[in-house]
């Protein structure tokens, strides 16, 4: 019962045909359907639902929308019940409202972002089939990303003015969708403004991220991979094919995960992340970072800030 | 191939650029500084600029950070813009952000 995974996300981009050429390409994901308006969806060798990356050509870039999967129909309505209790505005998408889904619920979290929730999406089934499979397939192109497998969000943190929108985000989704909290950063002279969080509701250290900035916004959102090799090995891919690299392939503290951080063709932030990290268990303790590690935390073998990492983003 | 000058007006730095190249990837690669460089995709908003002398072909950029009023008076964004002469820019918004950062909560 409950929130199973990270469903699909959609990106505003500038030039779809450019876009298309960075997912496709460059990521490896491959296009499953083109709606009435422009939209284009896509999914990943390793995903059997019909979509993760619902591309919307837009004159701004960012994220209109994250949605997650639930495990069955009623809990739709269980969560609408919780949400609404909780405050928060809900609204009913009838089935098809979302391309090849079932019914779904909305409502914005309190960062602003607006979040979905589903049950039910057309099956397509993964790239090598389920009898007998090969362990990856042969036809996929780029760095061949297995899954969408979490995104970050920037939120609104502002302690001077009482503002933390970081703290109420994780505050909802561990209440309200029963998220658990797997690391969390605090910061400032007391040590006790939560600055971001990582929470998972799968077995691997994050699903959802949030991270406090000056306005809300989209961070990035990551592909898997298997191992440090597809990593360097898609660096490799990424610098052939002139994407914008934002952070060379480095080793997370928070997580473990190892990682490329790097641009669309529209300025939304990507990364391809490899390893599972740890296993992640509803009772395992949080882990916690100060602010004098934060850095080390981020990036684990510099420890230092890289570029503008933490002030560009869409 | 004939490269345009690019003169930065904040720094003094000057650099060329071709036509076929951006002026951040061509400042970026020549490991100059100035503008801040971000997205490079014309999304995040961190390079705009002023240009305030030349000619230049634009691409399309985020509308949350350049109206289509400041891209008719020169205000766009580096990573966007490919000069067809010398340029004199001017470095808009962020540029003290980035030389004198203050935080007092680590990310903030």
């Amino acid at each position: 019962m409950g929130v199973m995974r990270i469903g699909h996300i959609n990106l505003r981009v500038l030039d779809m045909d450019a876009a298309l050429d960075h997912y496709e390409n460059t990521m490896g994901l491959s296009r499953t359907d083109t709606d009435a308006d422009g939209n284009v969806y896509l999914k990943c060798w390793d995903e059997w639902d019909k979509y993760s990356v619902i591309l919307t050509e837009a004159d701004t870039a960012g994220m209109n929308s994250i949605a997650f999967k639930v495990e069955k129909d009623a809990d739709l309505d269980a969560f609408k019940k919780r949400i609404t209790d909780y405050g928060v505005a809900v609204t009913d998408m009838p089935p098809g409202e979302m391309n090849a889904c079932g019914r779904a619920i909305r409502f914005t979290l309190p960062s602003g972002h607006d979040m979905r929730l589903y049950a039910e999406k057309e099956f397509l089934g993964k790239a090598v089939g389920t009898l007998n499979p090969e362990p990856w397939p042969d036809e996929t192109k780029g760095v061949k990303a297995h899954w969408l497998d979490h995104a970050l969000l920037m939120c609104e943190l502002n302690p001077e003015k009482g503002v933390n929108k970081v703290a109420e985000n994780t505050k909802f989704m561990s209440e309200v969708l029963d998220f658990h909290l797997g690391e969390q950063v605090l910061v400032g002279p007391d040590g006790d403004i939560q600055a971001a969080t990582w929470m998972f509701r799968t077995s691997t250290p994050h699903d959802i991220a949030f991270v406090g900035g000056p306005k809300m916004g989209l961070h990035h959102c990551a592909f898997f991979l298997d191992e440090w090799s597809d990593v360097l090995k898609a660096a490799d891919i990424m610098a052939k094919r002139k994407v914008k690299i934002d952070v060379t392939p480095q080793r997370h503290g928070i997580t473990r995960g190892s990682t490329i951080y790097f641009f669309d063709p529209s300025g939304n932030r990507n990364e391809t992340f490899a390893g599972l990290g740890y296993l992640a268990q509803p009772d395992m303790p949080p882990i916690t970072w100060t602010e004098e590690n934060l850095w080390r935390g981020i990036f684990y073998h510099t420890g230092e800030e890289a570029g503008e990492f933490t002030s560009v983003y869409t | 191939m004939t490269k345009n000058v690019v003169t930065i007006l904040d720094t003094g730095e000057t650099y060329g650029c071709a036509r076929e190249e951006n002026l951040l990837d061509a400042m970026v690669r020549l490991g100059r500084k100035g503008i801040p460089s971000g997205c490079h995709g014309g999304g995040c908003g961190v390079c705009k600029i002023h240009i305030v002398d030349g000619t230049w072909r634009g691409k399309t950029m985020s509308r949350e950070h350049v109206s289509s009023d400041e891209e008719a008076r020169g205000i766009v964004l580096a990573c966007r813009a490919y000069p067809s002469s010398d340029v004199t820019l001017k470095v808009l918004g962020k540029m003290k952000k980035a030389v004198c950062r203050e935080r007092k909560y680590g990310l903030v």
